[in-house]
Formats: C-alpha cells, sequence, structure tokens
C-alpha cells in the first residue's frame, strides 16, 4: 500500500474571519491540502485559553501550516521549532484566506503595520514550492473527499 | 462642566500620554493619536480606515469588544487590564478604558478607546510578587529550548522535580515558573535554602516545632513544609542538607507525612517538591554525604539548566532584558550597550552566570547617568580583557584576509554555529560570510 503525506493547514478563527490574536481564537479549523484542492479536515474547540495548552494541541495534530492574525512571538517560536510553517498579520474572511493560500496572495491581506513584518516564516514563492513538492509527492491519488472547496 | 467649544480637539488628543482611538458604527478606526502609534507601532495612515480589531489586536478583542459592551449595555468600561500584541510580536499589557459616542440626539455615531501601556508598572509588579512565569525566562538559545519543550508538561504533572545547573543559572526563576504553571499555581510557592541556615535550625524551620518541645518554644511555630501546605516547596542546595534531614524528607516523599519537632503524630500534608543543587549528586551518593534511596526519589523529573557560557547567544537578549528592568527600577533611560561593551560581554567567561551578568549591568548602571553603557562603566576586572585583548591577539598574524576569515571563524563558533548571529555581530552579509569561509579552510579540520 502507498503511503501518501498531505499537507494539513489550521486556520485560527473567530466566528467566519480569522481571529484577530491566534491565541485567543474560538477555534481552529483545519483543512487538508490535496490534488490541489482544499479540504476540511475538521475543528479544533479549545476551551482552555491557556496558549501552551493550544500549542500542543495544533503540534498533536500534525499541521504543516499556521495561518493566523497576530501572534505572540513566544507561541510563533514554539510552533516553528516543531516545525510548523506559522503566516501571521493576516486578516480576512476565512474562505478568502483559504482561496488566497492556494493562489500565493496572502500579502493583500496583511494586517495593517505588519506590512513589513513577519516575513521571517515563509515567502509565498516557497510555500508554492514546498505544496508543489507536496503535490509531487501526492501523485499516487486516493479517491477524492465528497466536500470541496 | 461644559467642554470648550472652540479648542484644538486634534493638539489635545495628541498632547495625551494614553493611547487613543475612536471607531465609527462599523468599527472602522476614524481617529488614531500619537500615542496610539507610539504604543501599538502602527502609523495612522496605516491604522485609519481599517477595523479595529485588526489594528488593536487586543485579548478583547474576538467577542468581548469594550466599545460593543459599552453600545449593548450602556455606561463605560474604565481601566480593564488586557493584553495587546503589537506588530513586531511583543505581548503588551495595557489597561483600556472605553466608552460610546454618541450625538446630540443620542444616536450612536461610535466609540471611543483609550488605553495606558502597562509594561513598566507589571515588570515592578513581577520584581515585587515574584510572578515570574514561563515567559519571563529570557533566551531562544537551543540549550533552553530543550527545556522549554518539556517545561509545561513537567509542571503539569505532580512529579518531583530536580533541577541541577550551576549558581546563577536561575533555578529558582524556573522553580517560580514550574509552580506558577502547574495546577497548584493558587498555593503558597515557598522557598528555603537548605545550605544557608545551620544544621540545628534548619530542621525546625523546615517542620516546625510544638510547645514545649525545647527550652523557649512555648507556642507551636509552623514549618515551611506547613506554610507550603497545597502548594510548592523549592529546596535550594538541597545537595548540603545534613543526614538527618535527608531522613525526614525521603520520608515526607515516601508517606507524604512529616512530624515537627516534638510533635507526637505525623501531618499529612499535600506538597509539590521541587528541588535544585550544584553539586553532582551523583558524586556525593558515591563520597556517602548523599542517600542514594532520596537520590532516586528525588531523580523523577531532572532538568539541567544550561550555564551561561552554552548559550552565550542569549547573552544580547539578557542584557536588554536587564537594561529594560534596571530602567524601570531606577527611572534611567540607559539606551543598551556598546558595541565594545558587547564584545567584551560576549568573550566573558561568567563563572557566576546569569547573576554576574545582572551584577556588572548593575554596577554599570551606577556609573552611566545616560546613554549606552560604555567600557568605562564596566568593573575593573572587565577593562582588563579589552587592554590584553586576548582573544583578537589568538586570531592576529598571517595576511589581513587570513586574519578576517580567522575572526569570521571564531564568531561562527561563539556563537554555536548560528551563522545570521555571526552576520549579524560583524554587520556583514551573509554571502560575504560564506566567501570568507569558503575562501581559507578550517585551520583545526
Amino acid at each position: 500500500m502507498n503511503s501518501v503525506s498531505t499537507t494539513l493547514i489550521c486556520l485560527a478563527c473567530y466566528k467566519d474571519r480569522l481571529a484577530s490574536v491566534c491565541e485567543n481564537a474560538d477555534e481552529y479549523l483545519l483543512f487538508e491540502i490535496r490534488d490541489d484542492k482544499i479540504y476540511p479536515a475538521g475543528r479544533l474547540s479549545l476551551p482552555s485559553k491557556d496558549p501552551m495548552d493550544r500549542t500542543s494541541a495544533i503540534l498533536a495534530c500534525g499541521v504543516t501550516f499556521l495561518l493566523c492574525g497576530a501572534i505572540c512571538a513566544l507561541t510563533r517560536t514554539i510552533l516553528e521549532k516543531n516545525g510548523i510553517n506559522v503566516i501571521p498579520w493576516l486578516t480576512g474572511p476565512t474562505d478568502a484566506i483559504l482561496h488566497a493560500f492556494k493562489t500565493d496572495s496572502l500579502f493583500s491581506f496583511r494586517m495593517p503595520g505588519c506590512r513589513m513584518h513577519g516575513s521571517k516564516s515563509k515567502g509565498t514563492g516557497q510555500i508554492r514550492r514546498q505544496r508543489r513538492g507536496q503535490r509531487h509527492e501526492n501523485q499516487r491519488q486516493l479517491p477524492l473527499p465528497n466536500s470541496t472547496i | 462642566m461644559p467642554f470648550p467649544t472652540n479648542l484644538p480637539l486634534e493638539d489635545i488628543f495628541s498632547s495625551i500620554a494614553d493611547g487613543l482611538f475612536t471607531v465609527d458604527t462599523d468599527w472602522n478606526i476614524t481617529y488614531f493619536n500619537e500615542a496610539a502609534q507610539r504604543i501599538t507601532g502602527i502609523p495612522a495612515e496605516e491604522a485609519m480606515g481599517n477595523k479595529c480589531w485588526d489594528v488593536f489586536r487586543s485579548s478583547l478583542c474576538d467577542g468581548q469588544c469594550a466599545i460593543g459592551k459599552c453600545i449593548k449595555e450602556g455606561g463605560r468600561i474604565v481601566n480593564k487590564p488586557v493584553f495587546i500584541i503589537r506588530a513586531d510580536g511583543t505581548k503588551l499589557p495595557v489597561s483600556i478604558s472605553a466608552s460610546p459616542l454618541r450625538n446630540s440626539d443620542g444616536e450612536i455615531l461610535g466609540g471611543v478607546e483609550t488605553f495606558r501601556d502597562l509594561t513598566e508598572i507589571n515588570v515592578m509588579r513581577k520584581k515585587v510578587k515574584d510572578l515570574q512565569t514561563f515567559e519571563d525566562i529570557v533566551g531562544h538559545s537551543p540549550a533552553l529550548d530543550k527545556i522549554f519543550k518539556i517545561l509545561p508538561q513537567v509542571s503539569n504533572s505532580e512529579a518531583t522535580t530536580l533541577l541541577l545547573g550551576e549558581s546563577g543559572t536561575g533555578k529558582e526563576l524556573f522553580a517560580r515558573a514550574i509552580h506558577n504553571l502547574s495546577p497548584r499555581k493558587n498555593g503558597p510557592f515557598v522557598a528555603v535554602n537548605c545550605g544557608a541556615l545551620p544544621d540545628n535550625l534548619l530542621e525546625s524551620e523546615l517542620f516546625g516545632y510544638k510547645a514545649g518541645a525545647f527550652t523557649d518554644a512555648r507556642t507551636d511555630k509552623p514549618g515551611r513544609f506547613e506554610l507550603a501546605e497545597g502548594g510548592t516547596i523549592f529546596l535550594d542546595e538541597i545537595g548540603d542538607l545534613p543526614g538527618k534531614l535527608q531522613v525526614k524528607i525521603l520520608r515526607f516523599l515516601q508517606e507524604k507525612t512529616f512530624e515537627p519537632l516534638g510533635g507526637v503524630k505525623p501531618v499529612q500534608a499535600d506538597i509539590r517538591i521541587v528541588a535544585a543543587t550544584n553539586h553532582d549528586l551523583k558524586q556525593r551518593v558515591s563520597d556517602g554525604l548523599f542517600r542514594q534511596d532520596l537520590f532516586y526519589r528525588l531523580n523523577v523529573v531532572t532538568l539541567r539548566l544550561p550555564s551561561l557560557t552554552e548559550r552565550r547567544e542569549d547573552i544580547p537578549l539578557l542584557i536588554d532584558h536587564f537594561v529594560d528592568e534596571f530602567n524601570v527600577l531606577q527611572d534611567k533611560e540607559i539606551t543598551g550597550v556598546s558595541k565594545e561593551v558587547l564584545t567584551i560581554l560576549m568573550h566573558h567567561d561568567f563563572p557566576g552566570n546569569i547573576r554576574e551578568l545582572e551584577n556588572i549591568l548593575e554596577y554599570a548602571f551606577i556609573l552611566c547617568p545616560s546613554g549606552p553603557i560604555l567600557v568605562d562603566h564596566l568593573p575593573e576586572h572587565l577593562h582588563l580583557m579589552k587592554n590584553s585583548g586576548q582573544a583578537r591577539r589568538e586570531v592576529l598574524y598571517g595576511t589581513m584576509d587570513e586574519i578576517k576569515c580567522r575572526a569570521a571563524r571564531h564568531t561562527l563558533s561563539r556563537n554555536n554555529g548560528k551563522k545570521m548571529a555571526t552576520c549579524r555581530e560583524l554587520e556583514i552579509s551573509k554571502d560575504t560570510l560564506r566567501r570568507m569561509l569558503a575562501r581559507y579552510p578550517n585551520e583545526d579540520e
């Protein structure tokens, strides 16, 4: 049996938009990228506001990318040191952010005052290359799930 | 008293030290004063017209908006403590006040929020109350990261924890962080330095005594163990504990009970023990100075705290931290340290670890009136280091190119192989460093 690795992205959300502060998000929505499409992959509803609890939960899910609004430098460092690509300082509706991630146009969703900050993790080109590599690995296809964004 | 109508409001709002912004009914920022720009780090032109939650980014913004609450429930909010995240990722404590804005007919026009930076007050409060948490441990070095990764899990467990590390590595700070992150955080944290008290006194200090236990013991005196009920007791320098007390601690660890001096029945206690030592406990066990069974009881979770020389890359961060702290505590405006001072401190061996660095900077604060700390403000023994230039002489032979390349290799090694830190220290680009390293092979290889 072929093992197929997938890219799991996580959005720190408040209602139908990205939460303004990652550590304060209502819930974390998970999406899976396969075959150049994005599929919902569940949600993390975290009653504990403790940043360490939340960080541990995100890490436990095997998330590859975290898309979020403002994020404390310490939380970001912990996530990045555990292999998660954090793309912070984003604002906008969840659907639009997902679409922008897919089309590498996240720059237009930057929060005010952050246009020069936070580019430490990945440029969009790097993300595209990484995802392309991921896609290449996923050539050995799985059947498509029902729900597609 | 009515507000005078002919005053220039913008000048008034610009002059106040607190941040102030206004929003319209769609939560778009309509005014952002100078202090707001300074505190948030966001220029007014970028803030204006954007949603307030995207600009202010506070812990209340998603679902608990202060202005929204005022509009919904009426009234005002005054001095509510929250935190905001600045564009550089700093978590800033602020206190906010909010109020709705209405026109003369009482219709809602939007809202106004003012906020005050509480960083300085928080530094002082933590200093006074010892409220250090995980976030107060300064540093991002790999040596420290290993501990950061497991510290939350260690804190959440009830396991006895042993902190090993040289003097001045911050064992008590870690112990407090473990306590403040644990489910026992609302209980007491009691610290005892086992090496600082004579043996006889230590026993009564730890376990207390009953009236009549000895001459002058007229009333019961609770010991530190009793005072730590429901919380954590930190036994510093446990390696210096005399044999008789080692037995009592062992018994407590096994049965969760202890007997005060002169007591006739054991007292049950719900306490977590965090112990620390700068001795090699295994060696002390071999030398017969420390009980092996107690060593194994204490050694459930062991955290070895790195010395400052093992985490040299944290020195600039620690300097910034102490400069900020001393600025607040001593009401000064020292801007940091000069490049020369930084170089000296990066090369110093710090046998006293972080405490020594703190003392050096405290000394410099006495001599430095303002601006950056210069070499002349450092203690005498560090001046010698500058004069001898020992570290520099080691690299000063050969052609200019060879000297430069050797210096680059030395700096890279001092920064634990981190190229970005090396580039920053030498003020060269990554490409230049790569070229320098490639030009001459490493002489040690």
